[in-house]
């Protein structure tokens, strides 16, 4: 029997790197726009940046509910414009945008939420409405997990809190509807109480916005 | 209980939940520190004006400002252009011949709070200050320092 492919430390370390340095090159790239747009606040500009920040924090919400909707920009871009002060805001903001999907999710029947979705003319998220609606609550949380390694597949559907928290911090989880599309198939399922959900939720996005706040890490 | 008012808790949980983050998380930040000392309802400047020329100390950005005091109250003519923030009491003690001075405005519109500290020896004026903006999900705030004279003409610093 021939011992399976043993994959070195050097392509892991390489990766890494590469991952630093892209952190490096973004965090360099967001001080030189940040610094371009002469982001200051000043007694003229105030209200300006207090209305500015208040809208983006309503798009925020509304847009990180959506599913397929890349919300979580805005989110980055105006901790980017106004630093590590705004985190808590950011963070509230989060948790209140993921409830809101959870909400819809589980308030709205179904087929009334895909109809909904197909009339604002999100068809994919139409679609991963529709590809729920047959599925038992079981099956709907393994969609959830869609892309994780199977043994993460059987945990979760043991651990679903777990499960959710991971899906919400798994990065490229846009293929399956992104932070809103996983929060509305919570909903959806019904296995997920919501003081649980507040709890898990309110646990799961606080690791940037904590960092940002009290490591002072730039974004 | 009805889905409804599930949902109903849920919000209120949710929003509670948010209320108390930002009371944590939202970090105060102190006005300027005016030095202790035997503080009185001021007047020895009464009457005088300052033309001020000086920085915000976080950016380098030059301000230049105009300080009435008249009948025990202050006036920045800067800061009203912002928000009319009227005449405010001062309070001054007397050190060594020099008049130290110290006023806090507040403005009625907006959550804005203006604490100076200066020194008057002569006719040249020193100040320094604070504006600090305490919203509810932030407190933001610009130091500033200046100088300058009670003959405009003579200006030679100004904050605000």
């Amino acid at each position: 029997m021939s011992d399976p492919p043993r994959s070195g430390a050097g392509p892991l370390l390489l990766r890494g790197a590469i991952l630093i340095l892209f952190l490096l090159a973004a965090t360099w790239a967001t001080h030189l726009i940040r610094e371009a747009l002469d982001l200051h606040v000043r007694p003229e500009n105030e209200q300006q940046v207090h209305r500015t920040i208040i809208v983006g924090a309503a798009a925020y919400v509304g847009l990180l509910a959506l599913p397929f909707v890349p919300g979580a920009e805005i989110g980055l871009a105006m901790l980017a414009a106004f630093g590590a002060a705004l985190a808590p805001l950011i963070y509230v903001a989060t948790v209140a945008s993921m409830m809101l999907a959870y909400t819809i999710g589980r308030l709205l029947p179904i087929g009334a939420l895909e109809r909904l979705l197909s009339r604002l003319r999100m068809h994919r998220a139409a679609a991963l409405v529709g590809r729920a609606a047959p599925l038992s609550p079981d099956q709907r949380l393994a969609m959830l997990l869609d892309g994780q390694p199977k043994r993460a597949v059987a945990v979760g559907l043991r651990y679903r809190y777990l499960a959710l928290a991971l899906a919400v911090n798994t990065p490229g989880n846009s293929v399956i509807g992104g932070g809103g599309g996983i929060m509305v198939m919570a909903g959806l399922s019904g296995i997920f109480s919501p003081l649980a959900t507040l709890l898990t939720v309110a646990l799961a996005v606080s690791p940037v916005p904590l960092a940002v706040m009290f490591l002072g890490l730039a974004i | 209980m009805p889905q409804i008012l599930q949902m109903a808790a849920l919000a209120a949980a949710t929003l509670g939940t948010g209320a108390a983050t930002m009371t944590v998380m939202n970090r105060d930040v102190a006005d300027y520190p005016v030095p202790e000392g035997e503080w009185t309802a001021g007047n020895e400047l009464d009457g005088r004006s300052y033309h001020i020329v000086g920085t915000a100390l976080d950016t380098g950005e030059a301000l230049e400002d105009e300080l009435v005091f008249r009948e025990g109250t202050f006036q920045s003519a800067n800061c009203e252009e912002y928000c009319a923030f009227g005449w405010s009491d001062y309070r001054t003690k007397v050190e060594g011949g020099m008049i130290h001075f110290t006023a806090r405005t507040e403005c009625p519109d907006a959550p804005h709070t203006v604490v100076w500290y200066g020194t008057v020896s002569g006719g040249e004026m020193r100040v320094e200050g604070t504006w600090t903006t305490r919203r509810w999900y932030w407190t933001h705030q610009i130091g500033f320092a200046g100088s300058g004279s009670a003959d405009p003409a003579a200006a030679v610093g100004v904050a605000g």
